[in-house]
């Protein structure tokens, strides 16, 4: 460092905080200043500006009386948490998909819930269970090892030719707008084209909003599918040669939710990665009600939907014999058939609105989350939210107007 | 029936990246080094606990999900503090976004996690919200070297984290207070 000149105020910065490079060089620094006023000047023009700068920044620092000072500072059980959530995010994408708040910022809590078959990767095995469905009446749930899924997360490579295999093979004829917000439940009404109900228990106003609803159709390319199904290990899996060129229709009506509390926007793309430990406290009061009447299937009636169920429950891990006997359980025409990943949620029915729902709760320490599912005159209701209180969902479930 | 899922996918515990390859151990001592670092800094930054840690777990998920780069000397701890201080940063400017909505359900709260405070301490909350919203508005790299400064780290791994030459912080950092000075102003003169 040349002293003969001026220090520049990175130089002086530096000196500050004694970091120039070389001890040689802050030395040299120093004796420059001691005999340069201009440099004593500026170097207390930047002293004083730093000062500033770290009085404003020092508010920063949590204040000490929190009763709770530093309790996560502790490495070892933070790991822990660490651990939990690698394998918590590791579930599968569509419980992720329905259960976390970004879908219900989304609107499309139901939709997804009847889209999931189509829209993830595993979309043609999955779609078994919409062909012939013709009308939504009761809600099924299939516990399901999401590690069996784990090959289709959208980031695999098998993932992604599926998604490419579905995106080639899908035709909308209506794709789905963007989220629409009305003020009233007679304006959602006449947005969405049926009967909007809404609790009356609730002092709040809610958020609502509508969302126009899709139709699109698909030609069954069994050759592809078979050998995506191949290459995942599951050559063992044989498709319905019936199934080859079979065209599939589905059209999905227009849903409303009414959003309670603080939730989040549901215009916003919300790109967290988790589920997070702070959404749960932020979003703790929302609640989001949304209903769409029951969305309509049509396949050629020689595609056999309870084969091709199967075909899925294999595919998830079950044995022959275990899908076999689920897929016998479930009628496959009538059914929204949801696949719930084993051990990381649970599921119970319960009387709601004068029929019977399914409450879907995941627990977490971080973030508990609850779903209450049912179908009623043909107009399929989810009632989700964050925290374990699920008895408020069932109590906005029977006010119901 | 066995699910072969793992046949391209590899673990990020035995990455070149993370120091050992090979090693299951090597994540995890490098989560319990850089742990109090990373989420203190992030505790500074948000000021809310449980967000912080909410905040510095995602940092080592994208850590442990990192693809090999082939940049073996990769600094882990000036990674994990870029990332952190951008996702506190993010998670800063999603409040403020949010603000409005909140203030319409009557939720607002500002001082969320602190005890029931006289007016001083409600004046330090304000402070404090200020200097977050100075933050978030400048230069993303300009508030990155103020936070990790004022936050006691030297320079060599302030040069680090951002990945420049530990002589250039000198004037990144006299650049950095000067502009926060000029904005910190011109809020308080916006204030009366």
């Amino acid at each position: 460092m040349t002293m003969n000149m001026h220090l520049d105020d990175g130089q002086l910065r530096a000196y500050l905080d004694n970091e120039i490079d070389a001890p040689q060089d802050q030395l040299a620094a120093g004796e420059h200043l001691a005999a340069c006023p201009t440099c004593q000047a500026r170097l207390g023009e930047l002293q004083a500006r730093s000062e500033s700068a770290a009085h404003h920044l020092a508010f920063l620092a949590p204040s000490s009386s929190t009763p709770t000072a530093q309790p996560q500072l502790e490495a070892r059980p933070a790991f822990a948490r660490f651990n939990n959530r690698l394998n918590q995010s590791k579930e599968i994408p569509m419980l992720q998909k329905f259960l976390r708040p970004r879908t219900y910022a989304a609107g499309l809590v139901v939709v997804l819930l009847l889209v999931i078959a189509l829209s993830i990767p595993s979309g043609f095995a999955w779609a078994g269970q919409f062909l012939n469905l013709f009308r939504v009446q009761q809600v099924a749930v299939i516990p399901i090892d999401p590690t069996g899924l784990m090959a289709l997360r959208s980031d695999s490579s098998l993932g992604q030719q599926i998604s490419q295999l579905l995106a080639q093979s899908v035709n909308f004829d209506q794709k789905p707008g963007a989220p629409q917000e009305v003020a009233s439940a007679a304006q959602a009404s006449q947005a969405a084209g049926f009967s909007v109900r809404l609790p009356d228990n609730q002092s709040l106003q809610p958020r609502l909003v509508v969302q126009s609803g899709a139709a699109f159709n698909f030609v069954v390319d069994r050759a592809r599918a078979q050998a995506l199904l191949d290459e995942s290990g599951h050559s063992d899996l044989v498709l319905p040669q019936s199934l080859d060129k079979e065209n599939i229709s589905v059209k999905i009506p227009n849903s409303v939710t009414a959003s309670y509390g603080v939730c989040p926007d549901p215009t916003a793309d919300n790109s967290s990665s988790i589920l997070g430990g702070s959404n749960g406290r932020r979003y703790a009061s929302c609640v989001i009600l949304a209903q769409i009447p029951s969305p309509t299937v049509n396949a050629p009636p020689d595609v056999d939907v309870k084969q091709l169920a199967e075909l899925a429950l294999e595919f998830t891990g079950m044995t022959t014999e275990q899908a076999q006997a689920f897929a016998q359980s479930v009628d496959w025409t009538s059914s929204l058939v949801i696949p719930l990943p084993k051990n990381a949620a649970t599921y119970q029915q319960v009387t709601v609105d004068g029929v019977t729902g399914t409450l879907i709760q995941r627990p977490a320490d971080d973030a508990p989350e609850f779903a209450l599912i049912w179908v009623k005159n043909g107009v399929i209701y989810t009632i989700g939210g964050l925290g374990s209180n699920s008895d408020q969902a069932i109590a906005m479930a029977n006010a119901l107007k | 029936m066995a699910i072969k899922h793992s046949r391209t996918s590899s673990s990020p515990l035995e990455r070149a990246d993370t120091g050992t390859p090979g090693d299951p151990g090597a994540f995890e001592s490098i989560f319990l080094e850089h742990w109090p670092r990373v989420y203190g800094l992030l505790r500074r930054l948000v000021g809310d606990d449980a967000e912080a840690e909410d905040l510095a777990l995602d940092a080592f998920l994208r850590l442990y999900r990192r693809k090999p780069s082939g940049d073996g000397d990769l600094n882990v701890g000036g990674w994990l503090h870029r990332v952190a201080t951008n996702l506190g940063l993010n998670a800063i400017r999603g409040w403020k976004r949010r603000q409005h909505y909140e203030l319409e359900s009557g939720k607002m709260d500002l001082v969320d996690n602190q005890p029931a405070t006289p007016d001083e301490l409600y004046a330090g909350a304000e402070e404090r919200q200020r200097v977050r919203a100075i933050l978030v508005q400048m230069e993303p790299r300009q508030a990155q070297i103020l936070i990790l400064r004022h936050s006691g780290q030297k320079y060599q791994e302030i040069a680090a984290s951002l990945d420049v030459s530990p002589a250039s912080i000198g004037p990144l950092l006299a650049r950095a207070e000067s502009e926060f000075e000029r904005r910190y102003r011109a809020v308080n003169e916006e204030k009366g």
